[in-house]
């Protein structure tokens, strides 16, 4: 068969571009100019996408913060077991490459239906469940070292923040000591394009961050932050990339000081973790978002004697409990720290966990009137 | 063979026959049944047993009634009763003992002791087999059966003796490689026929082409174990060769297929014909298997012609009668064997009536025993023959000649299993011979692997021309018979994905009907939860029954078969479309039990069966394997393709590549790296025939295309063929 070269000309795009979404175009022609160099030369075409697992992640003791290492891993079309990721890698490719293009962006769930078909000739779907595509998501960010934004995607907003702090949002005017019940939700994006930040508009004096909407709601009711002078966020659990980020920025553009208070679990130490060094999975992001100097308030380990709490608040540990608090205690920035490694103890030696919401027992205005602000007066925290 | 007819009609030992007629002898009731047999009334066997214990219960709440239990006989009334019984009358008490428990039984050991005869006088003529069985319902419960050899032919008169006196174990206590060890003989079913029917045993029987046919009716006289010849003023008659004859025996009433030579015994019995399990038709085509020098006509009461052409044109080597070797031989036998020797001394019993002792071992072992040498062997006691049997087992004896062994081979288990079973893999393995407690054996192995698809590989046009073809009366029944290895239970899966009833005549089906079965054939896999079909054999013959109690099945489960590319639960029979022989070659053959279908388990013969399962194993595990990486090739394939077009339309949407361009080369990458796949497939997906070469199975294996595998599927067309030409 006659080798015909296959060359490359991509289409104008619709719209100007910044310079931003320039380099972003141009890193994914990239990767699909190599696809057609392999297939050119009869080759195999891969992609060497740097690897998002602990074993890639290094701590970084100077920086306080979790860095990705240099390792990669190869992604082939033709591997079995890769072929459809590769697939899928290519797909998101060209559907961020048309935001680009028409200069557009849209939801991780957008792009999932963007890019969901049938393919042709089988029963099967490009993908089937969003997870599916927001984790190619994630590997193309690490791929081409172009972060979300840059790639024209965001996230559903989830998180919410009040507190004595005025900014803007795309130009309109945020006060966020005016926020009613519901709170300013924090957006996806907070880049500074979007959110600009006046040191002068901001009275309050640190940040108080705490795991869920309901114990939020809790604090907001009470208007913790108006008596204590503070910004209140939550992260609906695993604090999203936007509130990260906008916990970062408060903290770093405006020097606030973040306090956490978070569930006596394995799942809240690791929400702390992530907060304070960064995730595993992003660990490309750490720089913009980890906040080495976050301190955890509570709970803690030793609140069911401490705070008298009865019985019947207690929830037995699992083994995957169990074992995940075995894994946190052995992070590299739990390992030296005796007071850390004592607070995992104990709690695997209570063998229960506690929730915020369980002081409630107690009164339901408990935590916010007694709990935190004697944490806060005698400055007991973990660190 | 005049002499050794001298030497079976040997009158049965009396001794022997008490002893063991002793133990039914006690209720009433079971010798009114047994009279009410002999007087024609048909009992079955199975309601005398339950008529036994119903008398020995009844017996003992009687005695409990009036407290002291009276005395139920004395030794001079049980004397008046006790009296010689004749053979025949043996059998009419015994006949559960000796394959005829029930109408279903019957009928199959009918046609083994035939068949059997049939087999061992063609191969000590020299004659290569064919033979004939039909089997005729000829009302509720009877069937006539005939079967027909091209043996040497019986002379005339030796044929009432052999087919109208009742032979008791005439191959007992022989120690030579026999189909008969466990034969009860002929007459016996001649005898059951004639006691449920009253219809007499015939016999056509040619010594040679020119020669008369002599032809007997033979009524077994039960009481006197005497043959009563009906015909020919009680001389039988002879009919002349050529036409005239031929149509003389057909006036009879009987199918004899005109050959220079052979016999044709025609029985009718009460009889219950049955498929499946421990049927007639597993037993022929099992010793189709196993006897690839064999041609078999078989046609059964549906009418239905199978024929197994033979696929040897060779006789196995003739099997030598050797001598009991001294460490087989148990005490009592022994002690038997002792009382018999007339005139001996030890040593020279010793040496004489055993193999591999010489007379210095014998005077070993009598030094052994504290017995003197020269003693006369027929005056040793009790305690001292225990001692002569201790000092035997503990003396050392050269192991026995193991020539005396002719194992069916590997050829020819290939031949056999591939003339028979589909199937697309086949391999055997025939271990060197070995020996049990002094009797030497050799244990065989053949296995057939992926002959269930059949039914996938059947086009419309085949399909359509097999639906003609059939005389099967239900949908059900010609799937059943047509796709060998096909079972019911995947014949009714075939028949509800095509909607269809179990009682639809083939002929009648609509087109629209005729391509859903074809759909539902493609598409059902027949395979699935199909187990491993085990095939038991004892020197060529089939055991079908008792499959749990055999050393074979046992040794068989107890094979982890998951390293060979085979599912298997533990303890259990392996999944899958294979099927499995093992046959085990003796001068004697180790049975459980009297009723000989199933192997003892002697260490010595399952290690034996072990290394041929795993020999015949490792092979399918090769190939299984193979097969597995051939498909996974070409699914690995199926999968880039589908993908690739995705990946060139993401490519040029980013770059503006031409998209059909990097699509089809994209695609010869594809092909160069699955490039395996296409080596073994042809262009209809099926793997190409030279894929063994490459592969190094090592001696006796066969690789066919299950396709054009004539064994696959059973044509009735080919068989009407077939029949012609051997007219
Ligand atoms: N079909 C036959 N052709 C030739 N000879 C036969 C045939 N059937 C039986 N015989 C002869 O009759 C003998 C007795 O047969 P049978 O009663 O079945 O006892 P067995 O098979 O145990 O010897 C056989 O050994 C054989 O010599
Ligand atoms: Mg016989």
């Amino acid at each position: 068969m006659a080798r015909k070269k296959l060359t490359t000309a991509a289409k104008a795009p619709k719209v100007k571009l910044t310079p931003r979404d320039e380099k972003t175009a141009e890193r994914l022609t990239g990767l699909a100019d190599r696809v057609v160099t392999a297939a050119n030369n009869r080759r195999d075409p891969y992609v060497e996408i740097p690897s998002r697992t602990l074993a890639n992640v290094k701590y970084s003791p100077r920086k306080k913060i979790i860095e990705m290492g240099s390792a990669t891993n190869r992604r082939q079309l033709f591997d079995l077991s890769q072929a459809k990721a590769y697939m899928r890698t290519m797909l998101v490719a060209s559907g961020c490459k048309k935001l680009i293009d028409q200069g557009k962006s849209t939801s991780l769930r957008g792009m999932f239906y963007m890019l969901k078909h049938t393919i042709e000739g089988s029963k099967e779907n490009t993908f089937d469940d969003q997870g599916e595509c927001d984790t190619i998501i994630e590997d193309v960010e690490v791929l081409l070292q172009s972060i979300r934004e840059e790639l024209h995607l965001y996230a559903e907003n989830r998180g919410a923040m009040v507190g004595n702090i005025t900014f803007t949002d795309k130009g309109d005017e945020i006060n966020c000591a005016k926020m009613g019940s519901g709170g300013y939700a924090i957006p996806s994006i907070v880049e500074p394009d979007v959110i600009v930040l006046d040191k002068t508009k901001c009275k309050a004096k640190f940040i108080l961050h705490v795991e869920k909407g309901t114990v939020w709601q809790r604090f907001n009711e009470d208007r913790f932050w108006e008596k204590h002078n503070c910004i209140l966020t939550h992260g609906s659990g695993q604090p999203p990339r936007g509130v990260r980020r906008m916990l970062h920025r408060l903290h770093n553009e405006l020097g606030l000081p973040l306090y956490c208070v978070l569930d006596n679990d394995p799942w809240g130490y690791y929400i702390y973790s992530v907060i304070k060094q960064g995730s595993i999975n992003l660990a490309f992001e750490s720089q913009r978002m980890a906040i080495p100097e976050a301190k955890y308030l509570g709970l803690r380990s030793i609140d069911f004697e401490r705070c008298q709490l009865s019985d019947s608040v207690k929830i037995a540990l699992n083994d995957t409990d169990r074992k995940r608090a075995r894994q946190v205690a052995q992070y590299p920035w739990f390992e030296k720290k005796p007071k850390w490694q004592t607070e995992i103890r104990k709690m695997l030696s209570n063998d229960f966990k506690l929730e915020v919401e369980s002081l409630i027992s107690k009164d339901i205005s408990y935590v916010t009137e007694e709990y935190v602000p004697a944490r806060l007066k005698e400055q007991d925290w973990l660190d | 063979m005049a002499t050794r007819k001298t030497i079976k009609t040997r009158p049965v030992p009396a001794r022997s026959l008490k002893k063991e007629a002793a133990a039914p002898k006690r209720g009433s009731r079971l010798a009114a049944a047994v009279d009410a047999e002999r007087n024609g009334a048909v009992v079955e066997a199975d309601d005398a047993a339950d008529a036994a214990v119903d008398a020995s219960t009844n017996g003992q709440s009687h005695a409990g009634a009036n407290g002291k239990p009276p005395r139920r006989a004395t030794a001079q009334s049980m004397a008046a009763k006790q009296r010689d019984i004749s053979v025949s009358e043996f059998f009419a008490k015994n006949r559960h003992l000796l394959g005829f428990d029930n109408p279903r039984k019957a009928l199959l050991t009918t046609i083994k002791e035939a068949v059997d005869n049939s087999l061992d006088a063609c191969e000590e003529a020299g004659i290569l087999p064919e033979i004939w069985v039909h089997i005729e319902q000829t009302s509720a419960d009877r069937y006539k059966v005939g079967i027909q050899d091209n043996g040497p032919g019986i002379v005339k008169k030796q044929i009432p003796l052999i087919f109208g006196k009742l032979l008791y174990g005439s191959k007992f206590h022989r120690l030579r490689q026999s189909r008969g060890q466990q034969g009860i003989g002929i007459s016996a079913a001649g005898m059951y026929g004639v006691q449920t029917t009253g219809k007499p045993v015939k016999i056509i029987s040619r010594i040679g082409a020119k020669k008369p046919a002599h032809y007997f009716e033979i009524q077994i006289d039960t009481k006197r174990n005497e043959a009563k010849i009906l015909n020919g003023g009680g001389e039988g008659v002879d009919i002349p060769p050529g036409d005239k004859g031929v149509k003389e025996i057909e006036r009879h009433g009987i199918e004899w297929v005109d050959v220079p030579h052979g016999t044709r015994v025609t029985i009718e019995l009460e009889a219950k014909f049955i498929r499946g399990r421990g049927s007639v038709d597993e037993y022929l085509y099992q010793t189709a298997i196993a006897n690839p020098h064999i041609t078999l006509h078989y046609t059964d009461p549906e009418g239905n012609t199978r024929d197994y052409q033979r696929a040897a044109d060779r006789l196995p080597p003739e099997p030598k009668e050797i001598l009991p070797h001294p460490y087989g031989v148990e005490l009592g036998r022994l002690a038997a064997m002792l009382g018999e020797a007339e005139g001996e001394t030890i040593t020279q019993f010793l040496v004489g009536k055993f193999s591999r002792v010489t007379p210095a071992v014998a005077r070993k072992i009598c030094t052994a025993a504290k017995v003197s040498p020269r003693a006369w062997a027929k005056r040793l006691g009790r305690q001292e023959a225990d001692a002569l049997f201790q000092a035997i087992q503990a003396t050392k004896i050269a192991p026995p000649a193991t020539d005396c062994i002719c194992p069916i081979g590997e050829e020819l288990i290939l031949k056999g299993l591939h003339q028979v079973v589909p199937g697309e893999f086949y391999a055997a393995a025939t271990r060197p011979p070995a020996v049990y407690r002094g009797n030497p054996f050799q244990i065989e192995v053949g296995l057939a692997y992926g002959g269930a698809a059949a039914t996938q590989n059947v086009d419309k046009d085949l399909l359509f021309d097999l639906l003609e073809e059939t005389d099967a009366r239900t949908v059900r029944q010609f799937l059943i018979h047509t796709f060998n290895g096909l079972g019911a239970e995947a014949a009714d899966r075939i028949l509800k994905a095509a909607g269809l009833g179990t009682r639809q005549t083939p002929k009648t089906l609509k087109p629209k009907e005729r391509l859903r079965l074809l759909e539902a054939m493609q598409n059902v896999n027949v395979a699935e939860g199909q187990s491993m079909e085990v095939m038991r054999y004892a020197n060529r013959v089939p055991l079908q029954f008792q499959q749990a109690a055999c050393a074979i099945t046992q040794t068989i489960t107890s094979t982890n078969w998951r390293s060979y590319g085979l599912s298997q639960s533990r303890g259990g029979l392996p999944k899958g479309p294979v099927y499995i022989m093992v046959h085990i070659a003796s001068v004697w053959v180790p049975f459980t039990s009297e009723s000989k279908e199933a192997i003892a388990s002697y260490p010595e013969i399952q290690k034996e069966i072990r290394l041929g399962l795993q020999a015949v194993g490792r092979k399918l595990g090769m190939y299984v394997r193979k097969r597995l990486r051939v498909k996974q090739q070409s699914d690995r394939r199926e999968i880039f393709m589908r993908y690739l077009k995705e990946v060139a339309g993401a490519v040029s949407d980013v770059n503006g590549v031409d998209k059909d361009g990097l699509y089809s080369q994209l695609l010869s990458v594809a092909k160069r790296v699955t490039a395996d796949a296409d080596m073994k497939l042809d262009d209809r997906g099926r793997k190409i025939k030279d894929e063994a070469a490459e592969l190094d199975f090592g001696e006796n294996v066969l690789i066919v295309d299950p396709v054009t595998h004539a064994a696959s599927i059973n044509r009735a067309a080919a068989a009407t063929a077939a029949e012609n030409t051997a007219e």
